[in-house]
């Protein structure tokens, strides 16, 4: 910071860029007199960089700032705080990081599997491994083979607290950053929307509930999900596939994007003209990636005492089922076992169709028409049948145009499919379809009123659907606290009503980017909802034969929130698709011309 | 009207997010020393507020904010009876921690007020100045860790005193500046070390004419000498017709306490405490004496008695006459230059300089008294900027070692770092250029001097615990500490003497 030469006066600074820095997202409101004003709170925090400031500055101060926030939330309560005998995630996450370091490979899927059993892929458990090993470093007692079962101490809860963070900054973040990056200089968006829109997205209230608030890693599989996007924006398309196999291997729910990212990678293998070798190439990346993630755990099952442990436990179902005979004492029929087993896991079918209420439209219709009545093969295929009607459309569209900026709205919309209407939603899973919905305000427009209102609208509600989930966990405050801090700095209900207010006619060529009097009515409804639930649910208690219905009440305007989320996303796809064809359409005519 | 962004509201309302979400965070006794206050002030009459012992601790401010903590107490009866209980000692119930966390959040109202006042009084060209250093203050670090974490209302207590130096910037709000300081002392004594800087100035510019000294302005004094004597009359008038103020005395004044705090603050004792330890195993091959019942008590520098093992003791007598001294010097140049606002502010500022420097039991928080005024010159120039420079970095690393729990530590450390980034290079890009040409080897300092905190702060929070083990050795890096901090402080103290006096 000091001056170079020893002279007392300051550098020269910098002109400022040839280019308005908001104009495509309309950041900067003229109020007339040649005064401008930051159209919402969050800009005027960025408000002195606007004539461009280093990047090596503004990045570390979000990322600090973001940070505290994070560290924040983690001081309040977490899932199962003193609720013994089984706890919550916490306990869960501590538990796997107890048995990975303590049991051999082969016993990681079958030990104890009553008490928090691991049920998630691999590399979730290669994740507790590597923290459970630096934990004992600390203190042993912490994981303790069954032992250390339901320890709390507040120097675990640190540790704990400070993994979550630690993850999530080699993982989610720099993906964030770098995705962002490539994604907002392809749209043609100024550096200073693309630091906006950065703060915005990492400030998102539901993220960091679930994980720093209520105690998940879902931002390592978010976050490698944005490193797969960033490699597709990039054109490494292989890197993308490794990318997306770590997802799916840290936590199955990534499989809510599979659809999308597999008919992207074979739309590009089609389109213009079918490619052969790519897909071959893509294929067997993909699978070498899965057969890399496995390949610890099936080397782990095929020692000799591995196999004896085998032998005498119980096969998964999956391997009964299966047409061929196997030696018990060989390894063919460790490494089947162990792979089967895994498998089990990680897909449990033989739960219900959902679990406690969920806002998706399996529980909305048990409200009314009890579900239970049905067999369950049968429910099982009812959902596969809605889910695949649901994200038909979106996938076959991202097939045939297979454009990186159709990417977002594609995930999107198909995410919401499958949160509404797939097989054992959690109401933590909204994070997933909010993921890609929330990169949106780093695209062209994406700080526009319209899209920000849609955005903030949908991430507010899905905060609002994890409410009772929350309030179990003690963070009524961390919710209200960083939904309507969020809701603030965007400019959005009950803050500030600015967004909703039209300055400009609409036929004008900014009027696209205003919200329609659709729009307004339909999210003023919703808060106007919203806000009165929670003095329902804080001042009249529920009728007697009705505990749940202030819950239930929840999942039913969340439902139908989401299924407005999930058509306005594949509207989003439908026009920006249209535009896109356009586009070409004209540049090729062009072309002719010349 | 320049609107300047983001506005201190906005400021504020993002700041008291991140403060609500803090509630759970550590809180030290002093969150139990307020309980207490309140429990007093509620049950019991106010004869008996300072004979009230049944807590260790006892009631030791000044009656006005005794008064405070009752008009509190009004509105926590309805939150939590219980915490006004004088015998719940120790209660903290949820609903007590959110009220009284939320107090020191409402309390700080004061402090957002008075900085919108201190950017609206300066003239245009320095607006903007004036509202990087409010925002600077309103989100102070220290007052951070201190208020929100820690737990005190120095948010509140520095709001009036910010406003009272605002109102002495014009000729007619002085008065109104007199009584306030003299209210502001009814509520905290500590900023008696402040008040030798509002004598000599209301004095000088109120109470005597600008041009010369030899005609007082008798309707200014009277004025000023009825509202001040009024208001100590209405604090301590009370006290005084039931006898008691030998008793309040020795509540606001113990001195029975030793020369440094538990955690030495960082000033010239620290770094005397500092130069006696390194000269024990040097003493018998330079031939001096060395006192070894001392050798025993120092290391810690424990609450008590701290002594020496090589060097001469410190009596009170050479801290008071010390302190008065370099207080004395600045007021020189107030006494000449009568309604220079400026040199006013400088004069505040280096009386909180002497005073923490060569107090008697200073404590670490006390560095607030002079980075907040400091704040509000820093950004006069170039010049004045580098020597707030060091103290913004010393200042803010000393108050570490009141956080010693592990999750508050990334809290002040990235918070801190956080804000001396941002700050730094605003101030940076704000600060005028100076008429003067700046001091070359003094800005080459402060940049060593800054480079240095990095390693040290490193090392003291993970190094050593990886090194020597969690209890070999602990008090080294605490006392790295004070001492890096104390040459900060020292060095800043110096840098601003410079500029001060040839300004």
């Amino acid at each position: 910071m000091a001056n170079p030469t020893p002279s007392h006066r300051p550098r020269p600074r910098k002109g400022r860029p040839a280019t308005s820095p908001g104009s495509n997202n309309n950041l900067i409101l003229d109020i007339g007199d040649g005064k401008q004003t930051p159209a919402f709170p969050l800009v005027s925090f960025l408000w002195a960089a606007r004539a461009g400031v280093s990047q090596w500055l503004i990045l570390p101060l979000i990322l600090m700032a973001v940070g505290l926030f994070r560290w924040a939330v983690s001081l309040w309560g977490y899932s199962g705080f003193q609720v013994p005998p089984m706890h919550g995630d916490f306990e869960a996450q501590r538990h796997w990081m107890e048995i990975t370091t303590h049991l051999p490979m082969a016993q990681w899927y079958t030990y104890d599997l009553q008490y928090w059993g691991l049920d998630y892929p691999p590399l979730t458990a290669y994740h507790s491994w590597l923290l459970g090993k630096i934990g004992s470093a600390f203190d042993p007692e912490w994981f303790a083979l069954d032992a250390s079962r339901g320890f709390e101490d507040t120097n675990l809860k640190v540790y704990m607290r400070a993994t979550v963070v630690v993850s999530e900054y080699f993982v989610f973040i720099p993906a964030v950053v770098t995705f962002l990056r490539r994604y907002t200089r392809m749209q043609g968006v100024h550096a200073w929307s693309a630091s906006i829109a950065l703060a915005a997205i990492l400030l998102q209230p539901g993220n960091i509930l679930v994980d720093h608030g209520h105690f998940q890693y879902n931002t390592v599989m978010l976050g490698l999900v944005v490193a797969s996007l960033d490699a597709i924006m990039a054109g490494r398309m292989l890197w993308a596939c490794i990318f997306f196999v770590s997802a799916l291997g840290f936590k199955q729910m990534a499989l809510y994007y599979a659809p999308v990212m597999f008919a992207y990678l074979l739309g590009v293998c089609t389109f213009p003209r079918i490619n052969i070798p790519r897909l071959f190439n893509i294929a067997l990346i993909t699978l070498a990636s899965f057969a890399l993630l496995l390949a610890p755990l099936l080397v782990g099952a095929s020692n000799v005492k591995a196999r004896e442990v085998f032998v005498t436990s119980p096969p998964p179902p999956l391997l009964q089922s299966l047409p061929i005979q196997v030696d018990k004492s060989s390894i063919l029929y460790a490494l089947l076992f162990q792979l089967t087993q895994v498998i089990h896991r990680v897909f449990p079918f033989a739960r219900g169709l959902f679990e406690d209420k969920v806002a998706n439209a399996w529980c909305a219709i048990h409200t009314f028409y009890k579900l239970t009545r049905f067999d369950a093969t049968l429910l099982q295929r009812a959902s596969l049948g809605a889910t695949l009607a649901s994200i038909i459309v979106p996938c076959a569209i991202i097939f045939r145009h297979p454009r990186a900026s159709l990417l977002l709205p594609a995930l999107s919309a198909v995410s919401w499919g499958f949160f509404l209407f797939s097989f054992q939603v959690h109401e933590k899973s909204v994070l997933l379809p909010l993921l890609p919905m929330t990169l949106l305000l780093a695209g062209d427009g994406g700080l526009s009123k319209e899209m920000r209102a849609w955005v903030g609208w949908a991430n507010i509600l899905g905060s609002w659907t994890m409410y009772p989930l929350l309030k179990r966990d003690e963070l009524r405050i961390p919710y209200f606290v960083l939904t309507m801090l969020w809701a603030y700095l965007l400019g959005l209900p009950p803050t500030s009503f600015e967004t909703y207010r039209s300055r400009v006619p609409r036929d004008t060529s900014s009027g696209q980017f205003e919200p329609s009097t659709l729009t307004t009515f339909l999210h003023f409804s919703f808060y106007v909802v919203m806000i009165a639930w929670h003095v329902l649910e804080a001042f009249v208690a529920p009728p007697s034969g009705k505990p749940d219905l202030w819950v239930v009440l929840n999942a039913l305007i969340g439902a139908g929130g989401f299924g407005i989320a999930y058509l306005w996303c594949m509207w989003k796809l439908f026009t920006q698709c249209r535009q896109i064809d356009r586009q070409t359409a004209g540049e090729e005519s062009q072309k002719k011309k010349q | 009207m320049v609107e300047l962004y983001p506005s201190l509201v906005q400021c504020a309302i993002v700041a008291t997010a991140f403060k609500v979400l803090l509630f759970p965070a550590y809180k030290s006794t002093d969150f139990e020393v307020h309980r207490n206050w309140l429990a007093i002030t509620h049950s019991l009459p106010v004869q008996e507020w300072y004979y009230e012992k049944s807590s260790e601790w006892t009631l030791d401010y000044p009656p006005f904010f005794a008064a405070f903590e009752w008009l509190m107490s009004q509105a926590a009866v309805y939150v939590d009876p219980a915490m006004l209980v004088v015998k719940n000692l120790g209660y903290e119930s949820w609903q007590t921690v959110y009220f009284q966390r939320t107090t020191v959040i409402l309390t700080e109202l004061v402090l957002i007020y008075a900085l919108s006042r201190f950017v609206k009084s300066t003239p245009l060209p320095n607006k903007n100045a004036a509202h990087v250093a409010s925002l600077s203050i309103l989100l102070s670090p220290g007052l951070f860790i201190i208020d929100h974490i820690h737990f005190q209302y120095n948010g509140f207590m520095y709001g009036i005193l910010i406003l009272s130096i605002v109102l002495a910037r014009k000729q007619s709000t002085l008065l109104y500046s007199g009584i306030l300081f003299a209210v502001l002392l009814c509520m905290k004594h500590i900023y008696l070390y402040l008040a030798l800087a509002y004598f000599v100035y209301l004095l000088r510019t109120y109470c005597l004419d600008a041009k010369s000294i030899f005609r007082p302005r008798f309707g200014n004094i009277i004025k000023l000498g009825v509202c001040v004597v009024g208001v100590f009359a209405i604090a301590f008038g009370p006290f005084a017709q039931w006898g008691q103020l030998l008793q309040l005395k020795d509540r606001l004044f113990p001195f029975s306490r030793g020369l440094c705090h538990a955690y030495w603050a960082p000033n010239i004792w620290a770094m005397y405490s500092f130069t006696d330890r390194a000269l024990i195993p040097l003493a018998p091959r330079l031939g001096l004496p060395v006192n070894y019942d001392a050798l025993t008590s120092v290391t810690r520098g424990l609450v008590g008695d701290t002594s020496f093992a090589v060097l001469p003791e410190v009596t009170k007598e050479h801290t008071f006459i010390l302190t008065f001294v370099f207080q004395l010097v600045p007021l020189i140049k107030v006494w000449r230059k009568p309604g220079c606002w400026d040199t006013f502010v400088g004069a505040i500022t280096l009386c909180g300089y002497s005073s923490f420097l060569f107090g008697w039991h200073v404590h670490e928080k006390a560095i607030l008294l002079i980075i907040i005024p400091f704040s509000l010159i820093a950004l006069k120039d170039r010049r004045y900027f580098s020597a707030f420079r060091p103290l913004a970095v010393a200042g803010h690393v000393s108050l570490f070692p009141l956080l010693f729990t592990a999750a508050e530590f990334p809290l002040k450390t990235v918070y801190t770092i956080l804000w001396l980034v941002l700050f730094l290079f605003i101030f940076d890009q704000v600060a005028p250029v100076s008429e003067r040409p700046r001091i070359f080897v003094f800005d080459r300092l402060s940049l060593l001097y800054l480079t240095v905190s990095i390693p040290l702060i490193v090392y003291c929070s993970l190094g050593h615990q990886l090194i020597f083990g969690w209890d070999r050795l602990e008090f080294l890096p605490l006392m790295f500490m004070s001492s890096y901090s104390a040459i900060g402080v020292v060095g800043s103290w110096v840098g601003f003497m410079v500029v001060y006096f040839t300004a």
